[in-house]
């Protein structure tokens, strides 16, 4: 399959990369680590006029501690380099922890934190050739008006698929983001609209330039765990991410993300305020399974059954909350 | 004790390593001619429909598309059984799985050729399609071809002994079904043909043909491309430039090597075609889709008294290998145990899906999962040991089975043996932590079919060697090196036979123009059969030298020695009735006779001058190799051998309908201890180790015997693990390596290779197979072991997490969760679909009201 013609856009600057973004806007994709965008435009579910080449832009990269307390993360670092941060093992475990289960080295070592945080929607009747696509039928995500996965629906049930986002959300993470009409900042649950299709509150000029992690969410344990059927290369079936802190053997804060199984990656709710100030053990843990386990709502869009994918956010959150607290 | 050789049994490293792991090597895509054009093939989005009109006239003007081929261009058609000849290589009037190939476009590069595809119109008239094997079975009407009713490739009803009696006999039978889900090879190096005609200086019309193409079989492409074009064979060059892994995939003739060369015809230059790997994914050929029923009967002592088993495959849209696949299944219950009575039913059915056909293992993988499985099963009910079971049941050759396999070497016994004692079985088996498990299985394979798919007397292999002045060895040999070690193995034979270094040895392998016949490499036939006819080539260039050295050192050809570059006498002086020992004699003259005859000052033509001084001398107790080269050729005139070989008339199996298949001159036997754990809370199967042993009969170069081993069982264990090929209503929903998922190393177990060499009688050195004998045991050795640590029987493969959860579930009473789409893994009954649904309120994509996959209420998400 051949790579669609395009003009690349080689920005040194924040500056010029909004300029370009303002300027082409739909007409153009930009690139961070290019692991996913590449086969995709391989498989025509994007051809652009520009391809944005966000590479030479220096300042993007670097993971900082700011004066204020906090760590911010250039949108370019690459999942390698947040993998080995010492700073980030010791203060935010759950993020490097999540990081270093993203596909396989070769592909961490390009990949990139905005780019994990931004990555498409995945469905198995989406990420297929045009021939393929052609031949089941347009769906609403990429030229069609219809779901395979949730028949006679109109909504697009595409999987987010980010191994960091959960991780993310529960460090409390914000994004900030940049257009030709300066920057803004918001807190990354607010980032997903739940969609499908349309997934990510972010306009054709803007850019996701800086992943804030605030002081207040430092030195939480963190555990993440990841449902895949080999255990390299792929995409999660489903993904749970735990930070917790303890004071005297209960939990005094602990806040729970899901992925994989829903069209964004999720906060389980209530998580908080079922396990603070709690002793944990098994029963808690099983509560903490099956809150999370109804917030997943895996349907066909990958392999394994939908089925077992929420019993495994449901098993997977058990351990991951036990693991945390001990 | 074994004799002592100085090149074969020896770890030799391959032949094209370096080529291959500097990247200097050649595979067909790095190829390039002055004036190649990329074709790229329009595939067919319906499973089943008839073409009513194609219309390439806007792809033809599109700037940079140089022709547009379709099945016209090239009607004849073809398949690699002779029965099977039901494939175009670009559709006539018919597509049958979505994939199929309908048009190819030539262009000046891919992006044009890809655009061009987009502009051809093509009118399709939908029929109704059919996807399950068992339903295809009943169909009446629009059959995926016409001659063959219900779908039906072919079927075969065998009944050796008396298997009504030998269940009466039994005091335990046990009776189940099992369904293996489809497999694909997954070679790293996706297919690419390139083709380029000669203009012939008369006409100027394209004349000789020159294909290069990843295949395993030139010489079958030779014949299938003349057939389809029309021209005589001698007119077609094949060459198999490096190929990267076939498995079978490259076996047979694929739609593309074809159409290249239709396509370089019509557009009057050279095409490439290379496929994507979706394309791949469609021309597949890999292991079908197989229900197997199965029943056996032990006796309390653990005697097999029957066996039955009906097999129904589901074999895509043409029928490939798939006679040869459905018989294999059932022949090869036969040659491992001794089984008195069989019976079997084997169905190769036609559906809308692309073709199946061989791959490592070829047809006997999926039966011998459900047998190795019940057997265990059945050892169990009777309370032995499962290694104990597979003992009590060995056969005792040299013999002939009950369904008419010669079996002749067998190194199951040892095989058994070996693994049990490494493995610790007898002191861990059952006694390993929760969740943990051994499990046993064996397996065996052909080392080549002893029939030919073409019925002739032609020999399967044939050999050339030559020898020049030089010394340098040249094996001509058509086999084909596809990654297993083929050119190596040549290279080895003639070395060992001829008494000279590796080094000396050239092997010009795959080039139809240059190598004699050999049918290809597939059903584990070349170290067999191209070793043979090696062999063979390389004694008969030896008589010749032997006569000239004799006559030379005034001796008898008996009493000569070939070895480590040296012809010596047997009886000679100075140590030279030492051979056979690590220092073997050598003349103490070679040295300076050596410097000055391989001396660049000297010239060839002084080297004939410099024997006859030598000969004025007197008789020698020794000469070098180049010695007795050039004393040869000057006795003889040139220094050339021919061997063949053709599978003895007694090893060609009995005389049944489809007695053809199975027949072999050699068996390899393979016998595994797998080492799981399961997580009983997820179903996730981790394998720890893996214990293969391999009768190889001799292993010629052990370090590749290793390998082939160690392949053997990873491949096996993706099939048990991992890998399927998911269907939803004839569209496949993992054409790609990220979703199609053969294991990565993370899940690579430690596996230990033990090499068995039981030294058959007729095999080149006494050497078997080694490369598809051990994939077969894999499978089961890992289903034992599952129930050996979690206590459920799988009868389902792949034994992805969500089917060895829902067995565990369904096991502990735990509450019922609908994990595997009410398809039970331990008890399945069909063929389970992707979840999604394509086709509801008259939307999706157009298929025929009567398609049977759009009467099915659509499933899919609730919500």
């Amino acid at each position: 399959m051949s790579l669609p013609q395009f003009k690349l856009l080689r920005p040194r600057s924040v500056e010029e990369a909004v300029a370009h973004l303002a300027e082409h806007k739909s007409n153009l994709r930009v690139l961070a680590g290019g692991t996913d965008l590449i086969p995709s435009m391989r498989q025509k579910l994007f051809e652009p006029e520009y391809v944005l080449d966000l590479r030479g832009i220096v300042a993007m990269r670097g993971i900082n501690t700011g004066a204020e307390g906090g760590v911010k993360i250039g949108a370019l670092t690459s999942l390698r380099a947040i993998e080995r941060s010492d700073y980030l093992r010791q203060h935010y475990p759950v993020l490097t922890e999540a990081a270093a289960t993203v596909a396989s080295p070769v592909l961490r070592n390009m990949g990139t934190i905005g780019g994990n945080i931004c990555l498409d929607t995945r469905c198995l009747w989406y990420n297929q050739s045009l021939t393929w696509r052609k031949g089941c039928g347009f769906c609403i995500k990429k030229d069609g008006d219809l779901c395979h996965v949730a028949p006679g629906g109109t909504k697009c049930w595409a999987a987010f698929s980010g191994d960091t986002p959960p991780a993310l959300l529960c460090l409390q993470a914000e994004v900030e983001i940049a257009s030709a009409n300066g920057t803004r900042r918001i807190p990354l649950r607010d980032f997903y609209t739940g969609l499908g299709d349309t997934y990510r509150r972010l306009q054709s000029h803007e850019l996701v330039t800086r992943v804030f992690l605030p002081a207040s969410s430092a030195d939480y344990r963190g555990v993440y765990r990841k449902l895949r059927v080999r255990g390299s290369i792929d995409y999660p079936l489903a993904g749970i991410a735990v930070v917790m802190k303890r004071s005297n053997g209960h939990v005094a804060d602990a806040r729970i993300g899901i992925t994989a199984v829903n069209p964004a990656p999720l906060l389980v709710e209530g998580a908080t305020a079922l396990l603070a100030g709690k002793e944990m053990d098994d029963s808690l843990a099983e509560a903490a399974g099956d809150l999370a386990a109804k917030t997943a709502k895996p349907l066909t869009t990958s392999a394994l059954t939908p089925e077992y994918r929420r019993e495994m956010i449901r098993v997977f959150t058990k351990r991951a909350v036990l693991a945390a607290a001990n | 004790m074994s004799p002592d050789f100085s090149i074969i049994g020896k770890p030799t490293a391959m032949v094209d390593a370096a080529e291959k792991t500097t990247g200097a090597g050649k595979y067909t895509d790095d190829l390039s001619v002055p004036g190649m054009l990329i074709g790229k093939i329009l595939h067919s989005p319906y499973p089943h429909a008839r073409i009513d009109r194609i219309d390439s006239t806007r792809a033809e003007k599109l700037e940079g598309v140089v022709a547009v081929v379709i099945g016209k261009d090239a009607p004849n058609p073809y398949g690699i059984l002779p029965v099977g000849h039901d494939e175009h290589a670009l559709a006539l009037d018919r597509v049958r799985y979505v994939g199929d190939n309908v048009a190819c476009v030539v262009a000046t590069s891919e992006a044009v050729a890809e655009k061009a595809l987009e502009l051809i119109d093509v009118e399709y008239e939908v029929l109704p399609a059919y996807f399950d094997p068992e339903e295809s079975m009943k169909a009446q009407t629009d059959l995926i071809h016409d001659n063959k009713p219900y779908n039906l490739e072919k079927d075969y009803h065998h009944v050796f002994g008396d298997p009504d009696q030998g269940f009466v006999e039994a005091d335990e039978v046990s009776e189940a079904r099992f369904i293996s889900n489809e497999v694909t090879h997954a070679a790293m190096e996706p297919h690419s043909t390139l083709a380029s005609f000669e203009l012939d200086p008369h006409t100027g019309k394209p004349g000789r043909l020159t294909v290069w193409s990843s295949t395993q079989v030139p010489y079958y492409l030779q014949h299938k491309l003349s057939l389809v074009l029309e021209m005589p064979m001698a007119q077609i060059r094949v060459i198999k430039p490096l190929v990267g892994g076939g498995f079978g995939g490259k076996s047979e003739v694929i739609p593309l090597e074809i159409i290249a060369a239709i396509a370089a015809r019509k557009a009057q230059a050279p095409v490439k075609i290379t496929y994507t790997r979706e394309e791949v994914f469609w021309a597949h050929r890999g292991r079908p889709r197989t229900i197997i029923d199965l029943k056996t009967g032990v006796k309390k002592d653990g005697r097999i008294t029957a066996v039955k088993a009906r097999v129904v495959q589901d074999g895509g849209a043409y029928c490939s290998y798939g006679v040869v696949t459905i018989l294999y299944s059932g022949a090869l219950l036969g040659a491992l145990y001794d089984i008195p009575n069989i019976q079997y039913d084997g169905y190769r059915v036609l559906t809308n899906k692309p073709a199946c056909g061989a791959m490592r293992g070829h047809g006997t993988v999926n039966v011998r999962f459900a047998f190795e499985s019940q057997l265990d099963e059945l050892a169990a009910k009777i309370g032995m040991d499962s290694a104990e079971i597979r003992r009590r049941n060995l056969l005792q050759p040299p013999c002939i089975t009950v369904n008419g396999l010669r079996v002749q070497s067998y190194g199951l016994p040892e095989c058994i043996e070996k693994t049990v004692e490494r493995s610790g079985w007898k002191q861990r088996k059952g006694k390993l932590p929760k969740g943990r498990g051994l499990g046993i299985a064996c397996s065996h394979y052909v080392s080549g079919a002893a029939n030919s798919i073409i019925r002739s007397d032609m020999p399967h292999s044939t050999v050339n060697i030559k020898i020049d002045r030089d010394g340098g060895v040249v094996v001509y040999t058509g086999a084909s090196e596809i990654g297993q070690g083929s050119d190596t193995m040549t290279a080895q034979v003639a070395a060992e036979t001829l008494g000279c270094t590796l080094s000396r040895v050239r092997v010009i392998a795959a080039d139809t123009d240059l190598t004699p016949i050999d049918i290809g490499s597939y059903s584990s036939r070349v170290t067999f059969m191209a070793g043979n006819a090696t062999l063979r080539a390389a004694a008969e260039v030896k008589k010749l030298i032997a006569a000239a050295a004799a006559k030379k050192m005034n001796c008898a050809t008996d009493d000569l020695v070939f070895r480590d570059d040296a012809v010596v006498r047997k009886n000679g002086h100075a140590g030279t009735d030492h051979v056979g020992t690590a220092a073997v004699g050598r003349p103490a003259e070679r040295s300076e006779a050596a410097a000055s005859v391989s001396g660049h000052v000297e010239g060839q033509i002084l080297r004939g001058s410099l024997q006859q001084k030598r000969k004025d001398q007197g008789p020698k107790d020794s000469l070098t190799f180049e010695e007795a080269v050039v004393a040869a050729i000057d006795f003889h005139g040139a220094l050339t051998g021919t061997g063949s070989y053709a599978p003895p008339p007694e090893a060609r199996g009995g005389k049944h309908k489809g007695a053809g298949v199975g027949p072999s001159p050699a068996y390899s036997y393979s016998a595994q201890v797998a080492e799981v754990s399961v997580d009983e809370e997820t179903g996730e199967v981790t394998v720890h180790k893996v214990w293969a042993a391999h009768d190889c009969g001799r292993a010629l170069n052990p370090v590749s015997v290793e390998g082939q081993i160690i392949g053997s069982v990873w491949m096996g264990m993706g099939q048990a693990l991992t890998e399927e090929m998911v269907w939803k209503d004839g569209m496949l929903m993992n054409p790609g390596l990220l979703e199609y998922r053969s294991p990565s190393s993370i899940e690579s177990p430690e596996v230990e290779p033990i090499i068995v060499e039981s030294i058959d009688p007729e095999g080149p050195f006494g050497a078997k197979e080694c490369s598809e004998g051990s994939l077969a045991a894999t499978i089961p050795a890992i289903a034992n072991a599952i129930y050996d640590a979690v206590g459920v029987h799988l009868h389902e493969s792949p034994f992805t997490p969500e089917r060895v959860l829902a067995a565990i579930r369904a096991r502990k009473n735990s509450k019922a969760l609908n994990l595997t789409e009410g398809v039970d893994p331990t008890a399945p009954t069909r063929f389970r679909e992707h979840g999604g649904s394509l086709w509801f309120k008259g939307k999706g994509p157009e298929r025929h009201p009567l398609d049977p996959a759009r009467s099915q209420t659509p499933t899919g998400g609730a919500d």
